[in-house]
C-alpha cells in the first residue's frame, strides 16, 4: 500500500474512534437532556412527558442500537437535528464553521508574516539586535493568555480610542469594511501568540540549517547570500516550521472558544458551549465530529505537504 | 545536566512562597463584601481598592495566586506521577502493556486540548475538583511519551543489560538506572505542564467553567472586571499583570531547565569572514604557479585562549600538478583548505600570510570578489557527499546552479551542459540522474555529482578534502581515477587532502606532510617515499599497510593539544631520535635539496 493511502486509512480509523468516544462519553455522563429540555424555572418536569420525549428521540432504545443507527446516519452525512429547536445540526455548523476558519486563517497569516521574516533574520545573526528584540517580544507574547490580550485590546482600542467596535460579527456581503474590522481584532489576538511560536521555530531552524554541510557547499559554489538564504536555508528550515504551525492551527480548531467569547464572535466554539450546556447530544456530537475530522485532515495535509517539501519522505 | 540559571528559579520561588504565606499575611477576608463601597478607590486599608462586590482586591489577588498555583502544581504532579509509571511500564515491559499505556495516549492527542477541557468541564460541572484531574489527563500523554522515549533509549545500554544479567528485578533496574537518566526531560515536562495549567485554569475560570465563584481566581477576577471595564478599568490591570508575570516566570523557568538539560552552544556569527589584520603588502609572486601560499597562519579564539591550529604554511602548485597534503586529524590540513576558500568556521580566521591565485591574494579579497572566485576558478569537494548535497533539490539543479552563479546560461543550455558533465564524471544515464535527489544515489554517485559541480566552470584549482574517506574501498579507486583523469584533461591544479599514504602514492606528484599545524616535510612523492627526511614522515610510512604483508606500526603518543604546544619541535615528544636541542627551539624548515624541505634538525643523519 502506498504510504499516503496508509495515512488516509489511519486518519479514517482515528475519526471513527473519536466519534465513538464522543458518542459514549456524552451518554454515560450524568444529566438527562429530556429533563433539561422540559424543566422550566426549576420545576421538575412531568415524568410522562419525559418518557414521551425519550421515545421520540430514541433515547429509550439500547445503547448499541442507538450507536448503530447513529453511525448509519453519519455515514450518509446526516448529523441529525438539534434537540433545542429541531433545526438540522449540519446547517448550523455550515454557517458557523467558515467564520471560525476565517479567524484561524487570518491568525495564521498574521503569524507567518510577523514570525517568519523576523525569525529568519534572528537565526542568521544569533544574539544580534533582531534576535534580542525578538526574544524579548516573543517571551512577552507567550506570557499573555489570549483572553487577557483580547480583553486588553478591547479596553484600549474599543473602549478608549473608539477605533473599532468591541466585538460582534457582520457578514462580508453586508458590509465588507466592518466585517474585516470585526475579524481583525480576534485574529490579531490569536495571531500574536502564534507569531511568537513561529518566530522561535524559524529562528532555531534557520540557525540549525545554516550550519549544515550543504550550506558550505552552496557557498563554495559562489552563490550570493540571498540565493543561499532563500533557496537553500529557508527551503530546508520551513519544514519544521510548517509542522509546528499546522499543529497549532489544529489545536485552534477547538481553541477559539476564549477569543470568540471575548469578542462576542458567533463561531463554532460558541455553538459547542451552548450545545454542551443544553445536553444537546446531536449538536455536541456534530460539532466535535466536524472539528476532529478537520483536525485529522489538517494533519493529513501536513503529511502530504511535507512530502512535497522534502523529497526524502515519500521514499521512506 | 548543567547548572540551571538562577533568575527564573528565584522568581518562581518568590511567587510560590507568597502563595503559601497568604493565610498568615495580614490580609482582608477575600470573601467579605462591602457592597455599599463597591469599586472604591485604593485607600490605606484597601491598597488596591474594592471590586464590584466591595471585596478587597489585593487580598483576592494573593488568594488567587494560591488557587492558580495549587491547580497547576496538583495537576502537573498528578500527570507526572501517572505518566512516569505508565511510561516506565510501557517502555520496559513492552507488548500489550506498551500498547495500553503508551499508544492509548494518542487518543487524548486527537482532541484539541481546550475542546476536550470544555467537554469534560461542562459534563462534570466546574470547580477545582474537576479541574485538577482534567488538566492531569491533558498533560499525561506528554509525560508518557518523554518517559517512554527515555526508557527505550536507555534499556538497551550495556549497564542495564549487565544488571539484568546479574538478576536484578525490573523495578530495581528502573529505579536505579532508568529514572536518573530521564529525570532531566521529565523535569522540563513538569515545568511545561505547570505553566500550561496556569493558562488553562485561568482561561476556563474566565469562561465561568473553572474555579467556582466566589472563590478568588485570576481568571474569574478578569472576567468580572471586564464587565465593569467602563467604570473601573484599573481593576482589569491587576489580575492581568499578576497572571502574565506568573506565566512569564514559569516560561523562563521552562527555558532555563531545557537549556540545562539539553545544552547547545550557538555560534556568534555565521558566514562572516573576519578581516585579516593589516600587514606589509606582499609582492605578487612571479613564476608559473597556479597557487602560491606563503606563511599562512590561522587563529581560533577559544574559551581557553587563542590557539594557532595552522602556523606559517607555505606551498605552491603548478597547473596540472597534484599536491597531496597529508597528516593526522588535527594537523590543520582541512583548515588550510577552508581558509583558501574563505570558508573557515566562524570562530577561526587567517592571522597572516598570503595566497595568490591568478593575481588575486585570496586572503585579502572582499566577500563579493571572493564569491566570484569560489566555484569559478577555485572549487572544492568535501569529505561527506551525503551531507554536502542539499537534500531537497535535484542533482541536476544543484549543478546548474553552480554554473549560473558565474555565467549567464540559458535554462535549456544549462540542462544540456549538466547532462554532459554527468556523463563525463561517469553517470550511465545522465538524463535520468539529473532529475534524481541526493538520497536516491549511492555514496560514490553522490561524490561524482559533487565532482561534476566542482568542474562545471573549468576551474584552475580544485581542492579535494578527503573525497574518498566516506566511500567503500572499491569505489575509492574509481573516484581517484576520475579525479586524476579530469586533472589531466582540464590541466587544473589539484590539492588533495588525505590521511592515507597509499592514496598519496597513487595520485600525487608532490607531498606536503603536516603535523600539529606545521609543514614538517615536503617534496616530490617518489623521493619522499623512498628517502623521508623527517622522523614523522618515517613513522607515518611505517604506520601504513605494507605491500609485502608486514604489519603496520602505530606511532606512540598523541598529537599535542593546541593549548599546550611543546616549546621546541612539535614532534619531539613522540620522536625516536630526539636530542636535547630539539626540545629547546622550534626548528626551521630547511631546504634539503631543490624542491625538498624538512623541519628536522637531524635530517642529514636520517638521509
Amino acid at each position: 500500500m502506498p504510504w499516503y493511502l496508509r495515512r488516509i486509512v489511519a486518519a479514517l480509523v482515528l475519526v471513527w474512534v473519536v466519534a465513538s468516544i464522543v458518542f459514549l462519553a456524552i451518554r454515560l455522563v450524568p444529566g438527562d437532556p429530556a429533563e433539561l429540555l422540559l424543566s422550566q424555572g426549576g420545576v421538575a418536569p412531568d415524568p410522562a412527558a419525559v418518557a414521551e420525549l425519550h421515545n421520540q428521540l430514541g433515547l429509550d432504545r439500547p445503547l448499541l442500537t442507538q450507536y448503530f443507527s447513529n453511525f448509519g446516519h453519519l455515514l450518509v452525512g446526516d448529523l441529525g437535528r438539534s434537540l433545542q429547536d429541531g433545526a438540522p445540526v449540519g446547517g448550523e455548523i455550515a454557517t458557523r464553521l467558515p467564520r471560525t476558519l476565517e479567524l484561524i486563517i487570518a491568525a495564521a497569516i498574521i503569524a507567518v508574516v510577523l514570525g517568519i521574516p523576523s525569525g529568519m533574520l534572528a537565526g542568521l545573526r544569533p544574539r544580534g539586535l533582531i534576535d534580542d528584540l525578538g526574544a524579548v517580544l516573543s517571551a512577552f507574547a507567550l506570557a499573555v493568555p489570549v483572553f487577557v490580550l483580547g480583553t486588553l485590546l478591547v479596553l484600549i482600542f474599543a473602549q478608549h480610542l473608539h477605533w473599532v467596535p468591541a466585538g460582534g460579527y457582520v457578514p462580508f456581503a453586508q458590509d465588507p469594511i466592518r466585517h474585516l474590522g470585526l475579524v481583525a481584532m480576534p485574529a490579531l489576538t490569536i495571531g500574536i501568540g502564534l507569531a511568537a511560536v513561529v518566530f522561535r521555530m524559524t529562528r532555531t531552524a534557520v540557525l540549525d540549517v545554516s550550519q549544515q554541510d550543504f550550506i558550505r557547499t552552496a557557498r563554495a559554489k559562489g552563490l550570493g547570500p540571498v540565493r543561499i538564504l532563500l533557496h537553500h536555508v529557508l527551503r530546508n528550515a520551513l519544514m519544521p516550521v510548517v509542522t509546528v504551525l499546522a499543529l497549532h492551527l489544529g489545536t485552534l480548531l477547538g481553541g477559539t472558544v476564549l477569543v470568540e467569547y471575548v469578542f462576542n464572535y458567533p463561531g463554532l466554539s460558541g455553538l459547542l458551549v451552548a450545545a454542551v450546556n443544553a445536553r444537546d447530544y446531536p449538536e455536541v456530537q456534530g460539532v466535535v465530529l466536524v472539528i476532529s475530522i478537520l483536525f485529522v485532515l489538517l494533519n493529513l495535509a501536513v503529511d502530504l505537504l511535507y512530502a512535497v517539501l522534502d523529497p526524502r519522505v515519500s521514499a521512506a | 545536566m548543567r547548572q540551571v540559571r538562577r533568575g527564573p528559579i528565584v522568581a518562581v520561588a518568590v511567587i510560590a512562597a507568597l502563595a503559601l504565606a497568604v493565610p498568615i499575611l495580614p490580609l482582608a477576608d477575600p470573601l467579605h463584601m462591602d457592597v455599599a463601597n463597591h469599586l472604591a478607590a485604593p485607600s490605606l486599608s484597601h491598597p488596591l481598592g474594592l471590586d464590584e462586590f466591595g471585596r478587597d482586591v489585593l487580598s483576592r489577588l494573593l488568594w488567587g495566586a494560591r488557587t492558580s498555583l495549587l491547580v497547576a502544581a496538583a495537576s502537573a504532579s498528578l500527570a507526572c506521577i501517572f505518566g512516569v509509571v505508565l511510561g516506565l511500564a510501557g517502555g520496559y515491559l513492552r507488548g500489550v502493556t506498551e500498547l495500553l499505556a503508551v499508544r492509548s495516549m494518542d487518543i487524548v492527542l486527537c482532541f484539541p486540548p481546550l475542546l476536550l477541557a470544555l467537554l469534560i468541564v461542562t459534563l462534570l460541572g466546574p470547580g477545582t475538583g474537576t479541574l485538577i484531574p482534567l488538566l492531569a489527563v491533558l498533560y499525561l500523554p506528554g509525560f508518557v511519551r518523554v518517559v517512554n522515549a527515555g526508557v527505550l533509549s536507555v534499556r538497551g545500554r550495556d549497564y542495564v543489560e549487565a544488571m539484568r544479567a546479574l538478576g536484578a528485578r525490573p523495578t530495581l533496574i528502573m529505579a536505579r538506572t532508568i529514572l536518573p537518566n530521564i529525570a532531566g526531560p521529565v523535569l522540563v515536562q513538569l515545568s511545561l505542564a505547570a505553566a500550561s495549567a496556569i493558562v488553562l485554569e485561568s482561561g476556563l475560570s474566565f469562561l465561568g467553567l473553572g474555579v467556582v465563584p466566589p472563590a478568588p481566581s485570576w481568571g474569574l477576577m478578569i472576567g468580572a472586571a471586564r464587565s465593569t471595564m467602563a467604570q473601573a478599568p484599573v481593576l482589569l490591570l491587576w489580575p492581568c499583570a499578576a497572571l502574565c508575570m506568573t506565566i512569564y516566570a514559569m516560561n523562563t523557568l521552562c527555558d532555563a531547565l531545557r537549556d540545562a538539560v539539553d545544552p547547545h552552544a550557538e555560534p556568534d556569527r555565521l558566514w562572516r569572514r573576519r578581516e585579516m589584520p593589516p600587514q606589509p603588502s606582499s609582492p605578487v609572486p612571479s613564476g608559473n604557479a597556479v597557487l602560491d601560499v606563503r606563511n599562512m597562519s590561522i587563529e581560533i579564539a577559544t574559551p581557553l585562549g587563542v590557539i594557532h591550529p595552522v602556523r606559517d604554511v607555505s606551498f605552491s602548485l603548478r597547473a596540472g600538478e597534484t599536491l597531496a597534503i597529508v597528516g593526522e586529524s588535527g594537523s590543520g590540513k582541512s583548515l588550510t583548505a577552508l581558509a583558501l576558500l574563505g570558508l573557515l568556521p566562524p570562530a577561526a580566521h587567517v592571522a597572516k600570510g598570503s595566497a595568490w591565485l591568478q593575481g588575486h591574494n585570496l586572503l585579502r579579497l572582499t566577500d563579493e570578489r571572493f564569491r566570484r572566485v569560489r566555484g569559478g576558478v577555485l572549487t572544492m569537494i568535501f569529505q561527506d557527499p551525503q551531507s554536502s548535497l542539499n537534500p531537497v533539490h535535484r542533482i541536476g539543479a544543484q549543478i546548474a546552479e553552480a554554473m549560473r552563479a558565474h555565467f549567464s546560461v540559458a535554462r535549456q543550455e544549462a540542462k544540456e551542459e549538466v547532462e554532459e558533465l554527468l556523463t563525463r564524471v561517469g553517470f550511465p544515464d545522465a538524463k535520468r540522474h539529473a532529475r534524481a535527489y541526493p538520497h536516491q544515489l549511492s555514496g560514490g554517485m553522490r561524490q561524482r555529482a559533487m565532482i561534476a559541480m566542482a568542474i562545471a566552470n573549468d576551474p584552475r584549482l580544485l581542492i579535494a578534502d578527503e573525497p574518498t574517506t566516506a566511500l567503500d574501498v572499491t569505489i575509492q579507486a574509481q573516484v581517484l581515477d576520475l579525479l586524476a583523469e579530469l586533472r589531466k584533461e582540464l590541466r587544473m591544479g589539484l590539492v588533495f587532502i588525505t590521511h592515507s599514504l597509499p592514496v598519496v602514492a597513487e595520485i600525487a606528484d608532490r607531498v606536503l606532510v603536516m603535523y600539529a599545524g606545521e609543514v614538517v616535510e615536503q617534496g616530490p612523492v617518489r623521493e619522499l617515499f623512498a628517502a623521508p627526511l623527517h622522523p614523522y614522515t618515517i613513522a607515518l610510512l611505517r604506520s601504513a599497510p605494507h605491500d609485502d604483508g608486514g604489519l603496520p606500526e602505530g606511532i606512540p603518543g598523541a598529537v599535542p593539544s593546541p593549548h599546550d604546544m611543546p616549546p621546541g619541535c612539535v614532534f619531539a615528544p613522540r620522536c625516536e631520535v630526539r636530542q636535547p636541542a630539539c626540545e629547546k627551539h622550534p626548528p626551521p624548515l630547511v631546504e634539503a635539496s631543490p624542491g625538498r624541505a624538512t623541519r628536522c634538525l637531524r635530517w642529514r643523519e636520517l638521509a
